[in-house]
């Protein structure tokens, strides 16, 4: 099933990218080519040092929504502007696109060289008597293919952050798993797991009641349920790791593998701590009152991942993904 | 009621980890382990455990990118948004439902994104940040837990783990309706 929604993840995110950009084409939502009419309200006018003028450029919202054929903009459209003239006689103009500027222009800002300016060229400019103002046209450069820039973009970004995050396991993987070390050595892993044997038993039934992995799971779950993030991965693994020791079939997850997982992924914990910080930073009256509703949430992901497990490992279909050359194999003694 | 619990559980978890050292290491002197030698012992194999992961997340992470960056989750909330009505989940907490399971950091940042625009104690604020504190990322979970011994075919861990998300969505939505409920 990973393979499917894994393959459906990128097919669709390309599909719905490359539609996405057609429909941009065909529409020319961004305009390519148009020349837009706007004024400019000069403040500096170009001296000996320094060839640009600079000012406000001024777009009635009825204009603007008109020209990019949308209903959602804000009111007046008021950026600063610097116009250069070259010496070949064109005039480009650059508009630094900022949190005020409308949607649709942060979108072509982000696609275009810059990566937070359109620039273009003024076609013509028309400057009133006192020079004041000056009405200019101007042609914003091209915007295309907005979708597939950002699917090139993300994957890299992604695949950079894959790492980063491996990487940043390294130091707390290793405090981790020495720290059990010593407790596995001491003997201290078996009583822990004695005490819980009634309920792990039931949970791994192909897990001997007296395995390390039964240890390093009670572990996990108990790391997770405090919130303690830091030291639930480098123990899960730990789990994941001894686990894999009773795997017949290398390579093919096993029932208490699974089992382990759903647990992990439904995340009960007795705190939602990063929920609850982002509430207080929000500015919330009670940011703990969340508590009692995701233990609740999280409860019936518990329960719901646990009884799907238990009945999707009865389906042939995942059985037989576990015979070794077409036979059971043999049950392990760990 | 609620304060208590909380500060209970604060104190707990503020503690466990020291506590944890302490037992562990202060077992294994009591049981003569050569405490410094099993510790580096064990430590060996963090770095091998992380490198590991690394082409696992990196297929994961990559293909989740490529999905949120096309805006293809526009589309999925529009197919799934006569579902969203029938159950009477607000259709601005929908992209959350989906991005859960998908992205920490992304669906983070929208539940942020709903308290922000709509207050932290509307209906839709609680309800977002319980939505949030029901699930873990599950997709995440699995690439680094199998990849960490190189799991391929993980049989019906994936089904088994979006049958809990839908779950924990379902009820935090329950929930959430029938104390804040409006």
């Amino acid at each position: 099933m990973l393979n499917y929604v894994w393959m459906s993840l990128i097919v669709i995110g390309l599909l719905v990218g490359a539609g996405k950009d057609i429909n941009d084409e065909v529409r020319n939502t961004y305009r390519n080519g148009i020349p837009i009419e706007a004024t400019v309200r000069v403040e500096k006018t170009p001296t000996a040092l320094r060839q640009t003028w600079e000012g406000d450029l001024v777009i009635p919202a009825e204009a603007f929504n008109r020209f990019y054929g949308i209903t959602s903009s804000v009111s007046e459209i008021r950026q600063p502007v610097e116009m250069t003239t070259l010496s070949s006689g064109m005039t480009t103009i650059s508009i630094p696109v900022d949190e005020s500027s409308p949607e649709i222009w942060k979108e072509m800002a982000r696609n275009s060289s810059s990566g937070n300016k359109l620039a273009g060229t003024v076609n013509s400019i028309k400057f009133s008597d006192d020079k004041s103002t000056a009405q200019v046209s101007l042609l914003l450069e091209k915007v295309n293919y907005v979708k597939l820039r950002a699917i090139t973009k993300a994957a890299l970004d992604y695949a950079d952050t894959a790492v980063t995050i491996s990487l940043g396991l390294i130091g707390v993987m290793a405090l981790w798993l020495g720290v059990v070390k010593i407790a596995e050595e001491a003997g201290l892993l078996k009583v822990l797991t004695k005490l819980l044997t009634p309920v792990t038993s039931r949970l791994f039934p192909d897990v001997p009641a007296d395995h390390p992995a039964v240890a390093a799971m009670i572990m996990n779950i108990a790391a997770n349920m405090l919130g303690l993030n830091n030291a639930a991965t480098p123990l899960g693994l730990k789990a994941m790791e001894e686990l894999n020791k009773l795997n017949p079939k290398l390579g093919t997850a096993t029932n208490a593998m699974c089992t382990f997982l759903v647990i992990n992924t439904a995340g009960l914990t007795l705190i939602p701590a990063t929920a609850i910080a982002i509430r207080a930073a929000q500015g919330s009256a009670e940011p703990g009152i969340i508590i009692g509703t995701s233990i609740f949430g999280a409860g019936c992901a518990t329960v719901a991942g646990l009884i799907s497990v238990k009945i999707l490992e009865r389906l042939p279909r995942y059985k037989k993904a576990l015979l070794v050359d077409g036979h059971a194999p043999e049950p392990s003694n760990g | 009621m609620v304060e208590l619990f909380r500060n209970i559980i604060n104190i707990i978890s503020v503690a466990a980890v020291p506590l944890m050292f302490f037992v562990f290491v202060g077992w294994g002197i009591v049981r003569k382990v050569k405490v410094y030698e099993v510790f580096v012992e064990g430590a060996k194999d963090g770095f091998h455990v992380a490198i590991k992961i690394i082409p696992y997340l990196v297929a994961m992470l990559v293909a989740i990118g490529i999905f949120r960056a096309s805006g293809a989750m526009d589309v999925v909330i529009a197919v799934l948004s006569p579902v969203s009505h029938l159950i009477g989940m607000p259709p601005e907490t929908v992209p959350l439902a989906i991005l859960r399971p998908l992205s920490g950091s992304g669906s983070m940042g929208l539940m942020t994104e709903l308290m922000k625009v709509h207050g932290p104690d509307s209906f839709i604020g609680v309800l977002a940040s319980t939505m949030y504190g029901s699930s873990e990322t599950t997709f995440y979970v699995l690439a680094v837990y199998f990849g960490s011994v190189g799991i391929k075919n993980t049989r019906h861990a994936l089904p088994a783990g979006i049958i809990a998300d839908i779950f924990g969505m379902l009820g935090a939505l329950f929930i959430c309706r029938i104390f804040f409920g409006v």
